[in-house]
Parts: C-alpha cells; sequence; structure tokens
C-alpha cells in the first residue's frame, strides 16, 4: 500500500497531530475504502456503514495522540471503526426491534441506476450477512478493497493462516450463496 | 525445512476471484456515485476542522507564544527578585560594619565585648558647662 515515494503513516500521522489538513486528508484518502469496508461487514447497510466510517475518522483524530505506534495506524484505526460499527448496530437494533427480519434489513434511500444493480446489492447483502463477521471484514477488504492477505492480517491483528483460511471459506459460501439465487451466476459475470 | 515450506505457505497470496470481485464491486459507493469518495473526503475534513485549527493553535502556542510569555512574566520577576537580593545583601554588610548600639546602652551598661568609647568617657553635657 506504501510506496517510497509517498509518506509513510507514521509520517502523516506526527503531521496530522500538529493539526495538517493535508496529512490528515491524505490519511482519510489511504483508509475511506477500507474503513468503510470494515463498517460495511458490521453494520450490513450503507448508511450505518458510511457513519461509522466517518464517525472513526474524527474519533480518531481527537484521539490521535493516544495512537502509541503511528506506523500502525491502519490497524488502530479498523479497531476504531468496529467498534464504532458494534455501537451502531447495538443503537440501532434498540430503535428498531420489531421491524424487518435480519437480512432483508436494507434500507437505500438512494436512488438506483437499475432494479438488477439494487437487486445484486440485495442479494450480496444477503450472502454476506450469513457470513461470520471477520469472514465478511476479510472477503470485503480482499475482494473489494484489493487487500493483500498479509496486509488484512496486520490490521486486522490476525494471523496470515487464519486471514487465508476466512477468505476461503468466506468466499466459497458467498459462492454458494450467490449460486442459488436464479440467473445470479450470470449477472456475476455481467456485473460491472 | 519444515518451518520453510510453511513460510512460504504463509507468504503465498490467494489470488483475486474475478468474478466475486465483480460481484462485490456492487456494493462500492462509487459504482452509485462517481464522486462518492471524494464527499466522503470532503465531510470528514470538513468535520474535522475545528480539531485541526485547535491542534495548530496548540503547536503555535508551544514554539513561540508560550516562550513570549514566559518571558513576559519571567524578567519583570527577575529584576524584582535581583533588586530584592541586591538591597537584602547591602543591608547585610552595612549591619555587619555598624553594629546598633543604643546610646542608652552605652551609657548605662558595658556591651558585652565592647569597650565604652574614649570619647563618651570625656563626654560632658550641656547642663554641667551652664
Amino acid at each position: 500500500m506504501n510506496t517510497s515515494s509517498m509518506p509513510s503513516d507514521s509520517e502523516l500521522v506526527r503531521r496530522a497531530r500538529k493539526g495538517d489538513e493535508i496529512a490528515f486528508g491524505m490519511l482519510v484518502q489511504r483508509y475511506q475504502r477500507p474503513a468503510y469496508a470494515v463498517a460495511l461487514s458490521v453494520t450490513g447497510r450503507h448508511e450505518d456503514a458510511e457513519d461509522a466510517a466517518q464517525e472513526s475518522f474524527l474519533v480518531a483524530l481527537d484521539r490521535l495522540d493516544e495512537c502509541r505506534s503511528p506506523e500502525r495506524f491502519g490497524g488502530w484505526l479498523m479497531t476504531i471503526v468496529r467498534n464504532r460499527s458494534k455501537n451502531l448496530v447495538r443503537r440501532e437494533s434498540l430503535r428498531e426491534t420489531d421491524e424487518l427480519p435480519p437480512g432483508a434489513r436494507s434500507r437505500m434511500p438512494t436512488p438506483d441506476r437499475t432494479a438488477e444493480a439494487a437487486e445484486l446489492r440485495e442479494m450480496l447483502r444477503q450472502a454476506l450477512s450469513e457470513l461470520p463477521e471477520v469472514q465478511r471484514q476479510v472477503v470485503l477488504l480482499h475482494d473489494l478493497e484489493g487487500w493483500k492477505h498479509r496486509e488484512i492480517a496486520e490490521r486486522l491483528d490476525l494471523p496470515c493462516g487464519t486471514v487465508r483460511s476466512h477468505l476461503h471459506f468466506a468466499r466459497k459460501a458467498l459462492r454458494a450463496a450467490l449460486e442459488r439465487v436464479p440467473g445470479m451466476p450470470e449477472r456475476m459475470r455481467v456485473a460491472q | 525445512m519444515i518451518r520453510r515450506i510453511h513460510d512460504l505457505d504463509e507468504l503465498e497470496e490467494i489470488g483475486a476471484d474475478a468474478e466475486i470481485s465483480r460481484a462485490l464491486a456492487a456494493l462500492d459507493p462509487v459504482s452509485r456515485d462517481p464522486n462518492y469518495w471524494l464527499r466522503f473526503r470532503w465531510w470528514v475534513i470538513s468535520a474535522a476542522a475545528p480539531e485541526l485549527a485547535r491542534r495548530r493553535r496548540g503547536v503555535s502556542l508551544t514554539i513561540g507564544d508560550v516562550v513570549e510569555s514566559w518571558a513576559r512574566a519571567l524578567v519583570p520577576t527577575a529584576a524584582l527578585v535581583a533588586a530584592l537580593a541586591g538591597l537584602l545583601l547591602l543591608r547585610s554588610e552595612s549591619a555587619a560594619d555598624w553594629p546598633p548600639i543604643g546610646v542608652e546602652e552605652v551609657l548605662l551598661s558595658e556591651v558585652e565585648g565592647n569597650q565604652i568609647p574614649i570619647d563618651v568617657a570625656s563626654l560632658s553635657f550641656a547642663a554641667e558647662i551652664f
């Protein structure tokens, strides 16, 4: 992820601690997608994932002085994202106790371009909701965000072998779930 | 050898699953809004602006303002302390040269370790002359 031409996480954290807006913006740019993916894996909803990911960056900035290993900012941030997302889900579940059944909790106010895309998203959400949380995180970070399993291991604080194992089982379950949906295999191939 | 094989196995990257990646791409907010991540970042940075400004103020205080404010308080205090110290030093020196002895003490009783000055013995009062 970090190349030699780009400032390291620790350098950006050091500058952000002094209020450098550009450095903080670079940290946000670097981690916004994985933060969203982790939040989505916990909340299962776009709006909640967005809220949790955005709030997590603000919490991280407030507590930046508590980040003892700035070179491991990514892992530290992901912990905040997971905790914020879990808190958000807990609050939501207290509010919506007798609404939709699990797996059909989606609320998508954003207009979709096509009904098929919305349907695919819904199918994916259902399939992902059947996976354990850690498997959702691993498969989203790997297959959606393009992280290497070593990066995932480092940032989720898991052994490399465990990440690979989670990825294997998550894919298997995801594929099986999607195969059950009529017409889904073909749609997966033509999906953008 | 076994350890080596294990390490290689750990390092081996599982390749991307193109079909799953394509399917999961539907969950990427960009699939609905091409400027999504730009807006996301803008929102975060806007919301973070007060905290970033506070941190900048904190940094400038430690460098300039704090030193200046220290100097502002420190210089007059140091000058006052120096003046007081000088005054005390002068007073203690003068006290050592001229120990305070009252006239009554000189006239009526012996001061321990001091002889009555010869000039005092030959003092005559105005009442005796007239």
